[in-house]
């Protein structure tokens, strides 16, 4: 059962962590108060830097980085203040995506203590912020589609750098990301690549020598052994990549239909699977090709059936990092009732030992200088045959990202998938 | 005069009896039906809001739109139109559960009823087992059963049947339509035993007196007598199967297994797409009801010739 997702007992059923962006592309938290984005962005003084193809919010790109605005009545807290005593930091995150022990320990140190609520997809968590019916401290495993409507509706407070002297543990690209610049509401999480896994014992093609390995999934012999991931932005920006297109935030009506048609063949061609079970399929054996996420790949030793070694499996991802590559964000909720706690909390987790802990349970990467390949690999958190799992500053910087894109485009997007997918 | 108006307030007073001892039932299914049901209609009627793609409910019928019916009728006959085969396919798979469920769960049903003597009791229990595990549950043992490595390949192995396991769970009509087999069959048992044991055995028994062999009896007596109990069974087993989509995602998750089901669920998981979703449940819920009147009016008509 892999660490971060295994929880529930619908293993196939589970909606990962982040397949819930990708099926709302950020529009799950805005239920209401479009009027008071509006108005946010009126007030946004740095903001809009990157022309809005929306019309309202800016769309952050690493060409044209967004910082967002500090807006009325959400200022950071002050410097200085003592953590709350006797307090129960509350912690909003995915199913099993942080290591107990990690929440623990932190625990311990502050003399508090952390009670970690979970959600199945970003909707749900969205919806329930928005409602107003929760209060959370905490709100973990963010990504950078949703970022700016959170700013906007104000229901992520600004960070107060003081209390997150660890961020200079972070890669230098987190110090000032695109998509948050001066990083002035969010601290990284964790960092993924998204790849192919294949099964090393049954399929004899290796990807690291084929012309275009984005396109290995389209072997009509390797029928029934063939999955890809259930995330219409992955899986659309799969045919887009077989097809040779590596903008994924495309806006051009042809080249998303020809991705869904490729897509459509390869269903067709092999009755090719639909889930996010990467981390269990390959090692058992039931799918021989998986479009698979890093994370889950580099969990994949948890998984492999009794004598079957972990060498069989194999992730390939573009060697000079020009492939889909993900992070995600923690943040401090407004209406925060620790708010010195989530700051500190943020920031044990953005210390390098507490991280190891937390990726030899959870297997994604944590974008830390001092988390290196090497290191997991030492520590025994990586197999050796799986450092290809990991990854790089330079991927971040080379990576092509899928970021939040117009309605329009995100409608087409959707329609690509829907008959691609045919619901499954 | 007096015996009169003390009857007529009797009457008055078990009627409020009645009245009150309903409403909470009524009030339950207001709650949990006509408001939830006018919920998606207004979803399904309504916007969406263009800035973040999340519906907008329209509560006034006055202000309702048909871009959804729109979009939704566009899916099923446009240009980019995919739902007909998902269509056909989800009526040829309820089909074929549904004859299977009869076939395996008729007999059963009827021995039971007939035959189970003392043991009635017992064989009830065992047949309402399955319903102490979970739906969900009980389809996970069969994804474990079926995999690759599973016990059912084993044993398929082991007896020299097939050379090479089968890969059951990886987009097989045959699993699915036995999963949906399996998942339903306890229902249509259970309705069919009310029904058959309700059968006066002495009915049965004149017409073997009449000089009807057990096969003639069965054909004549029985079978006609349990139409009604068919009937019930088979619109409580496939009204559901008909929307099931959780047997298909987790005996398949393949796009040539997809029922419709799947679509709808996946559409309304889709903030951009609930509309949509919305007006292709209400058009399920309207195909649906034609059998349930089919239902209603065979059910009175036998009612009024029993009469």
């Amino acid at each position: 059962m892999h660490p971060r997702e295994g929880w529930t007992e619908d293993r196939r059923e589970l909606v990962t962590r982040r397949g819930f962006l990708r099926q709302s592309a950020g529009a799950g938290l805005l239920l209401g108060g479009a009027g008071s984005l509006l108005a946010a962005c009126g007030e946004a003084g740095t903001a809009g830097t990157s022309g809005s193809a929306s019309g309202v919010l800016p769309l952050p790109r690493p060409g044209n980085p967004v910082t967002w605005p500090i807006h009325k009545g959400n200022h950071a807290i002050k410097s200085g203040l003592a953590p709350e005593t006797g307090a129960t930091l509350k912690v909003y995150n995915w199913v099993a995506y942080i290591n107990q022990a990690v929440v623990n320990s932190f625990a311990k140190k502050y003399n508090c203590k952390v009670q970690v609520s979970t959600f199945n997809t970003m909707d749900e968590a969205l919806a329930k912020i928005h409602s107003g019916q929760v209060s959370f401290d905490v709100f973990m495993g963010v990504t950078i589609d949703v970022l700016g409507p959170l700013i906007a509706q104000k229901f992520i407070q600004p960070l107060n750098h003081s209390y997150l002297p660890n961020i200079t543990q972070a890669w230098p690209d987190f110090q000032n990301p695109f998509y948050d610049g001066k990083w002035r509401y969010t601290v990284p999480y964790t960092i993924y690549t998204t790849g192919m896994s294949w099964r090393k014992d049954h399929v004899p093609e290796n990807p690291y020598r084929m012309t275009n390995p984005w396109a290995m999934p389209w072997q009509p012999k390797y029928k029934g052994k063939v999955a890809i991931l259930d995330d219409y932005r992955e899986s659309i920006s799969l045919g887009l990549m077989k097809n040779g297109v590596f903008n994924l935030n495309t806006t051009s009506a042809s080249q998303i239909q020809a991705s869904g048609q490729a897509l459509q063949n390869l269903a067709s061609l092999t009755n090719v699977q639909i889930n996010n079970n990467d981390y269990t399929q390959i090692p058992a054996g039931q799918v021989w090709i998986h479009h698979a996420w890093s994370g889950d790949m580099a969990a994949a030793e948890s998984y492999m059936p009794k004598g079957v070694p972990v060498e069989v499996v194999g992730y390939w991802f573009p060697p000079d990092g020009k492939g889909p590559v993900g992070n995600d964000l923690n943040t401090v909720l407004r209406t925060a009732a620790n708010p010195v706690l989530a700051h500190l909390f943020l920031n044990y987790l953005l210390d390098a030992h507490n991280a190891l802990n937390n990726i030899s349970w959870n297997g994604y990467m944590q974008p830390l200088n001092e988390i290196t390949p090497q290191r997991l690999v030492k520590e025994q958190i990586l197999p050796p045959s799986l450092m290809s799992t990991a990854v790089l500053p330079s991927f971040f910087r080379r990576g092509v990202m899928e970021l939040q894109i117009p309605l329009t485009t995100n409608l087409l997007w959707h329609q690509a998938w829907q008959a691609a997918s045919k619901g499954v | 005069m007096a015996v009169r108006a003390l009857t007529t307030r009797g009457d008055k007073q078990r009627r409020l009896f009645w009245a009150c001892l309903a409403a909470p039932g009524i009030i339950w299914l207001t709650l949990l039906f006509i408001v939830p049901f006018y919920t998606v209609l207004a979803i399904a009627a309504g916007r969406l809001n263009e800035l973040f793609g999340t519906p907008i409910a329209v509560w006034n019928p006055l202000h309702w739109s048909a871009a959804n019916l729109q979009a939704a009728w566009r899916e099923i006959s446009g240009s980019s139109a995919f739902l007909g085969p998902i269509i056909l396919r989800t009526l040829f798979y309820t089909a074929a559960a549904a004859i299977l469920c009869l076939v395996i769960g008729y007999p059963a049903a009827y021995f039971v009823a007939r035959f189970g003597g003392r043991r009635k009791a017992l064989f009830l229990v065992l047949l309402i087992a399955p319903f102490w595990i979970s739906y969900m549950m009980r389809m996970l043992a069969w994804v474990d059963l079926l995999q690759t490595n599973g016990y059912v390949n084993q044993a398929l192995l082991n007896l020299h049947l097939i050379g090479h396991p089968i890969g059951w769970l990886s987009g097989q009509s045959v699993t699915v339509i036995l999963g949906l087999v399996y998942g339903y069959i306890p229902y249509l048992i259970l309705v069919l035993y009310a029904g058959l044991d309700r059968i006066d055995p002495a009915l049965i028994e004149a017409g073997r007196d009449l000089g009807l062999n057990r096969a003639q009896a069965f054909r004549r007596v029985t079978l006609p007598l349990s139409r009604q109990p068919i009937m019930t069974a088979m619109l409580i087993t496939v009204l559901p199967m008909l929307g099931d989509y959780f047997t298909n995602q987790l005996m398949s998750g393949a796009t040539n297994t997809s029922m419709i089901g799947n679509v709808i669920n996946q559409q309304l998981s889709t903030p951009l797409f609930q509309g949509v979703g919305a007006v292709l449940s209400v058009m399920m819920l309207l195909v649906l009801i034609i059998p349930m009147i089919w239902y209603v009016i065979a059910t009175n008509r036998t009612t009024r010739d029993a009469a």
